[in-house]
């Protein structure tokens, strides 16, 4: 018997490895539960003081060399410099974001370690309607109030959802085809035009999968064309019986155009990456995609060719803005208004638009700018890849409510794929 | 026979190891390199670049060759007398044991992620090394249970009962029988959970939430890059780490080892 | 007494069942709770609704295909190469080497796929570089292709390396003496390998096997790069449906993913229980 019991206590230190991964992380657990309403009450100098020597961590996508230089060489010395915030991106897509977020409500983790999403669309109304965001804020930024078009619909809503004060607009891109000019002299102004010109070149077109973000919002422009204009999709919101019987036509055309796709339409790339690829390869000889200067930073980098220009139909190009926003449980939230107070300030906005970091428009209006900046900015060239200003003004077209990108998916593996 | 033995064992070698490697090598420097070209047209080190530039990168090795040890560390410490218990021993149920062992193993990681997080998020090591290190015991423990069952049943309880027999304490039978012996599955399960513990980016990240970079946090975003040298310098950088740190463990192997002891069990 | 004896044996066991218990146990249960509960009901809607799903049937035929197709030719080249020369395999430097593929996350191992055999791929620029091809469109699809040979060959490339490492110690250990009995008894190499190495691999070749079947069969990188539209894996159903839209599907992914959980945990323990009647006899033949 005594053996035995020798015995147990030599066992216990088989769990000698969880005790001590658990003690080590107990030391670490704090306790800061600020009431959300007080923060929003202060004034805003309060904020800058208690951000002062603080750390903001912004989670994004980092997918793309140049947003990650444009963070961690312009923003992160910026804010350190101005406001002494330590800026920590951390590259994570946006879906794993919001999962992690869910679960921390779910478990009612009061404290979290996000401050600032990047964040738009679909996950913005799954955000919203979770309630995984902190807010309405955006009143109490001062660069908000001052250089942002408040009035404007498309920073009111996002895909159709109300904003309602839980995200700032971070800026704003419009959707354009990208074409090798050295292989196409004249890019179709239509979709009959695409459709004679894919029926003319077979095999160098192809869309992306409607369950990739561009892809979708090709359908959608395509989706607009059929019912003439995005007016009636504005009207009343998601309306699921008005488009499935006034889009036969749409779907006609893609099934009509699909065997002169690439790979004579049997397959379609999985995301945009993967379109870019191929173009970059030179198997197709167009591209697409929102921000209508994205082709330049690729252009420098040797990934696309450098005859490379771009493109919008005469039915116009599908305008998008993309939101910062703060979760429910940041632990820093003066902080975050601080940082995103600075990241809408012109000066940041116009180095975002250089083409040399990220090149992309800006989430506030040009016409609130200081004359100085407007002269500059003016003055900024964006590239030979991209169309002038007033083209692209004259083409934006709105985005409609966000169900309709799930609607198009879903028709579309029906209507097009589901059919060979 | 001998020669045309070496000759096939080296193309196949070249085949699935040298030739993709190189591969790799030419496309983290080249530029411009497209359709029909051999070799790159233009070169560059802008892939390199990128990678020299990220801000985090001396952390996120750090953290990740310091997680990787511990779990290495945890695995051997729990993975060892479970494998020699299943390896010597036959007990009703083992089948099912073993089975169940292997679990973390064979379920999808997606179908885990959220329980797994509630259950950090509860015992309060979310968002911590500590959290991230239990988490990679979850892809990490089976392999070490079957590498080191495989190395007990090779070695055989022969030698320990004859040492017990002799009067040996259970601590001499293992530095001077199990250690020695089993050195070559040390080596392959230190390697093993080294490589899938730097390779967790999905728990890591939601696990972690941002607070530990490991070099997967920064490495795997890139892949949805479209610059292909970028991706290849980061997938070098990556594969490299590994090798490094087993560097490092066959130094302390020899350190603690008498050399005469490792010759001997090297086939 | 009896009773003692067996839980001696076992408490070493304990902290490896346990953590498993708690954490996969715990996270395996969560999974099952959201794939029967709809809007806190339950409900097994999620299932009759993949049931009825159309693309769910054709991507658990494909995926179930893809995956058997590669673990079988993974484990079948791996033992070819391995046989013949696992004598040349036990240099130390040799073993380094082939742990190198393993190095690299799958992702990698795809996108060199990508790389070297897509139609506008660099096999396809050596060909027509020696005036073999005239254009890359006549290059065979190879990638993103629907019979997903793309998917099968990066698998069959990342997991050779993986099954000649664990099964080399099994020959490396091999009694050789044995084949020398069969041998001098007149039996063929087909008759070697049946009664002496095969009864030796199967508990550790099944094992691999079983390994490399549910990596396949549930991970999300490779399909994703090099599989085509239609049909799907279900690994990458499961994950359009658990990220994408109103989150409204993902009782249905987490319901599929259950499936697929089902689907290996039937397969190890049948396998298991007949490796293990294996290795009883194997081990009392021999004593």
């Amino acid at each position: 018997m005594f053996k035995y019991i020798r015995l147990e206590t030599k066992n216990i230190a088989y769990l000698f490895p969880f005790i001590v991964i658990l003690l080590s992380a107990c030391s670490n657990s704090t306790d800061n539960t600020a009431v959300d309403e007080e923060i929003l009450l202060k004034e805003w100098d309060s904020y800058k003081e208690n951000a002062s020597e603080s750390e903001v961590s912004i989670f994004m996508w980092g997918g793309d060399e140049g947003i990650n230089a444009y963070m961690d060489e312009f923003v992160s010395p910026e804010l350190k410099e101005k406001h002494n915030i330590t800026l920590n991106r951390v590259a994570m897509d946006t879906n794993e974001i919001l999962q992690k977020l869910m679960n921390e409500k779910r478990a009612n983790q009061e404290e979290g370690t996000i401050d600032i999403i990047w964040i738009n669309g679909e996950n913005f109304l799954n955000a919203k309607e979770n309630d995984l965001l902190f807010g309405p804020f955006t009143e109490v930024l001062p660069n908000y109030q001052e250089y942002v078009d408040t009035e404007s619909l498309d920073i009111l809503y996002d895909f159709g959802t109300e904003v309602e004060g839980l995200e700032a607009p971070w800026g704003s891109v419009q959707f354009v085809f990208q074409y090798d000019s050295a292989k196409v002299s004249d890019p179709p102004k239509s979709f009959e035009e695409l459709s004679t010109w894919v029926k003319e070149n077979p095999g160098k077109f192809v869309y992306p999968e409607p369950s990739d973000f561009t892809g979708n919002a090709f359908l959608q422009h395509l989706l607009y064309d059929q019912i003439g204009g995005p007016d009636k999709l504005l009207e009343n919101g998601f309306d699921e019986e008005f488009v499935t019987n006034n889009t036969d036509g749409m779907w006609e055309y893609l099934r009509d155009i699909e065997p002169f796709l690439w790979r004579d339409g049997e397959t379609y790339p999985a995301s945009l990456t993967e379109l870019d690829r191929l173009y970059s390869q030179g198997e197709i000889w167009m591209t697409m995609g929102y921000n209508e200067a994205r082709a330049e930073s690729f252009i420098n980098d040797g990934t696309f060719p450098e005859s490379t220009k771009s493109f919008v139909l005469d039915s116009g190009s599908i305008g998008n803005t993309h939101f910062l926003a703060i979760p429910y449980n940041s632990p820093n939230k003066e902080g975050a208004l601080v940082a995103i107070n600075e990241l809408l300030s012109p000066e940041a906005q116009m180095t975002k638009y250089d083409t040399t970091y990220w090149g992309e428009s800006m989430g506030i209006d040009p016409e609130k700018l200081s004359n100085d900046n407007k002269e500059k900015l003016a003055a900024m060239e964006r590239g030979g890849s991209v169309l002038p200003a007033n083209e692209l003004n004259e083409a934006f077209l709105p985005e409609v409510d966000t169900q309709y990108g799930g609607w198009i998916r879903e028709k579309w593996l029906n209507e097009v794929v589901q059919t060979d | 026979m001998k020669n045309r033995h070496y000759s096939f064992l080296f193309s196949i070698i070249g085949l699935l190891v040298f030739f993709p490697v190189a591969f790799l090598i030419v496309t983290s420097f080249a530029l411009q390199w497209t359709w029909p070209q051999i070799l790159p047209t233009e070169w560059s080190t802008i892939g390199w670049n990128a990678l020299i530039e990220e801000p985090k990168l001396f952390l996120a090795l750090r953290t990740s060759i310091g997680i990787g040890a511990i779990v290495v560390f945890i695995n051997l410490a729990i993975g060892f007398p479970a494998a020699k218990v299943l390896a010597f021993q036959s007990f009703k149920g083992k089948s099912f044991i073993e089975a169940f062992l292997l679990m973390p193993i064979l379920i999808p990681g997606l179908a885990v992620a959220m329980g797994l997080h509630l259950t950090m998020i509860r015992i309060g090591v979310a968002d911590h090394w500590a959290g991230v290190a239990l988490v990679h015991l979850v892809p990490t423990i089976p392999y070490t249970i079957k590498i080191f069952r495989s190395g007990f049943e090779r070695v055989g309880s022969f030698y320990e009962l004859q040492a017990l027999s002799l009067g040996a304490s259970q601590k001499e039978v293992f530095t001077s029988i199990y250690l020695p012996q089993l050195i070559t599955s040390i080596r392959s399960a230190t390697f093993l959970i080294f490589v899938i513990s730097l390779s967790q980016y999905a728990l890591t990240a939601i696990i972690g939430g941002g607070n530990v970079v490991t070099l997967a946090m920064i490495y795997f975003p890139y892949l949805s890059s479209v610059n292909n040298a970028v991706i290849a310098s980061f997938s070098l950088l990556f594969a490299g780490i590994p090798l490094l740190f087993i560097l490092i463990i066959e130094i302390v192997i020899r350190m603690f080892i008498p050399y005469r002891s490792l010759t001997n069990t090297q086939q | 007494m009896k009773w003692f004896k067996q839980t001696k044996y076992v408490w070493p066991l304990v902290p490896a069942v346990l953590f498993v218990f708690i954490f996969v146990g715990y996270a395996i249960m969560m999974a099952l709770l959201e794939s029967i509960t709809i809007n806190g009901q339950w409900t097994l809607d999620a299932y009759k609704q993949l049931l009825e799903n159309q693309s769910f049937r054709d991507s658990i035929l494909f995926s179930l295909k893809v995956t058997l197709t590669s673990t079988f030719i993974s484990l079948f080249i791996g033992v070819v190469i391995t046989r013949w020369m696992y004598y040349y395999l036990r240099n130390y430097w040799v073993k380094v080497l082939i742990w190198i593929p393993m190095l690299f996350p799958h992702f990698v191992w795809g996108y060199i796929v990508i790389l070297l055999f897509s139609q506008s791929g660099w096999f396809s620029g050596l060909l027509y570089e020696l005036g073999l091809l005239e254009d890359f469109t006549h290059f065979p699809v190879l990638t993103q292709d629907q019979h997903g040979i793309g998917i099968i060959s990066t698998y069959i490339f990342k997991e050779v390396p993986f099954v000649i490492l664990i099964i080399l110690p099994v020959y490396i250990q091999m009694n050789h003496q044995y084949k020398h009995v069969v041998q001098t008894l007149g039996g063929s190499k087909w008759e070697i390998f049946k009664t002496v190495e095969w009864p030796t691999i199967f508990p550790v070749l099944s094992e691999a096997g079983i390994i490399i079947f549910a990596f396949v069969l549930s991970a999300f990188e490779v399909p994703f790069l090099l599989g085509a539209t239609y049909p799907k894996m279900v690994s990458i159903l499961s994950y359009d449906w658990f990220f994408q839209g109103d989150w409204s599907q993902r009782p249905m992914a987490f319901a599929a993913m259950i499936i697929v959980t089902s689907i290996i945990v039937i397969c190890s323990i049948v396998l298991f229980s007949m490796t293990n009647r294996l290795r009883i006899r194997v081990s009392k033949g021999e004593r």
